[in-house]
């Protein structure tokens, strides 16, 4: 998994529609990731057409994101991959100090 | 003083998507602006004079969008100026911070690949039009009558320069791309 689709997996735990999305991941990483329009749309898609994500609200011009529980638990095993590579990488920090 | 400046061709010259984009902001910063795009744009493209402004523009190739794709970016501020053939050329004013419509590494080349498959398509389109009236002409010219021959003879020469021309582009685009 992309390190944008991780993140915009992570944000859609809660309803977001794309610009909310860029929001959220530029304030969880503090400015570093900021999503521009043509990457989010095509993340969305894809997660959609994967099972991940579906729709949860939609009026004319916003349409709203939530995970599935596919998606839910594929986020999770991916969270369980990161902190494992964290914990490996960790004594390296250390003997940098 | 000159309002209108008209240029032909304007795509088939910047094949590279970033390089158009950066072609238009250029004008943009002449003054020189563009207000729609046509499917007529990819031949002729007029531009009318005024204030220099600091604009963005995006080239997004797409075959298929659903309605979302328009929505979303105008969520981020973006400007829908149309479509020539698949080609989606969006706008926004800008001060400091250039803003990117492709923001990771992923989706940049996804954009660059969908227009190289795209070229490819009509190239291969154009040569198997070009080798079935050719076929006919050389093997079966006795079906034909001489008015259809000289029809077929205009068709074949206005196809194989298309061929050709799509041929060079994807020639530059590999290039580019080994660099």
């Amino acid at each position: 998994m992309t390190e944008t689709m991780f993140f915009i997996l992570l944000s859609l735990q809660h309803e977001h529609h794309g610009y909310g999305i860029m929001l959220h991941v530029k304030e969880l990483t503090k400015g570093r990731i900021i999503l521009g329009a043509g990457t989010i749309y095509n993340s969305l898609s894809r997660l959609k057409k994967d099972g991940l994500i579906k729709t949860f609200s939609e009026d004319d011009r916003k349409k709203t994101y939530i995970t599935t529980e596919i998606g839910e638990k594929i986020l999770k095993v991916e969270a369980k991959r990161l902190a494992e590579l964290c914990s490996s990488a960790k004594p390296l920090l250390e003997e940098l100090k | 003083m000159k309002t209108k400046r008209i240029v032909f061709f304007p795509f088939f010259k910047r094949v590279i998507p970033a390089d158009f984009e950066n072609w238009l902001e250029k004008m943009a910063a002449d003054g020189w602006h563009i207000e729609r795009v046509r499917q007529g744009s990819s031949m002729i493209m007029i531009f009318t004079k005024g204030m220099p402004k600091k604009y963005r523009y995006v080239y997004d190739l797409r075959a298929i969008a659903n309605k979302d794709y328009v929505s979303t970016y105008e969520q981020f501020g973006w400007q829908h100026l149309g479509k020539m053939a698949s080609v989606n050329i969006w706008r926004m004013e800008y001060s400091d911070k250039r803003p990117e419509a492709f923001t990771d590494k992923e989706s940049i080349k996804g954009r660059n690949k969908r227009t190289i498959l795209a070229i490819s398509f009509s190239f291969i389109l154009s040569l198997l039009a070009l080798i079935a009236i050719s076929i006919v002409l050389i093997f079966f010219p006795s079906i034909i009558s001489a008015d259809e021959k000289t029809q077929l003879i205009i068709a074949a020469v206005v196809l194989a320069v298309f061929t050709l021309m799509l041929g060079a582009i994807m020639i530059i685009i590999n290039k580019r791309n080994i660099q």
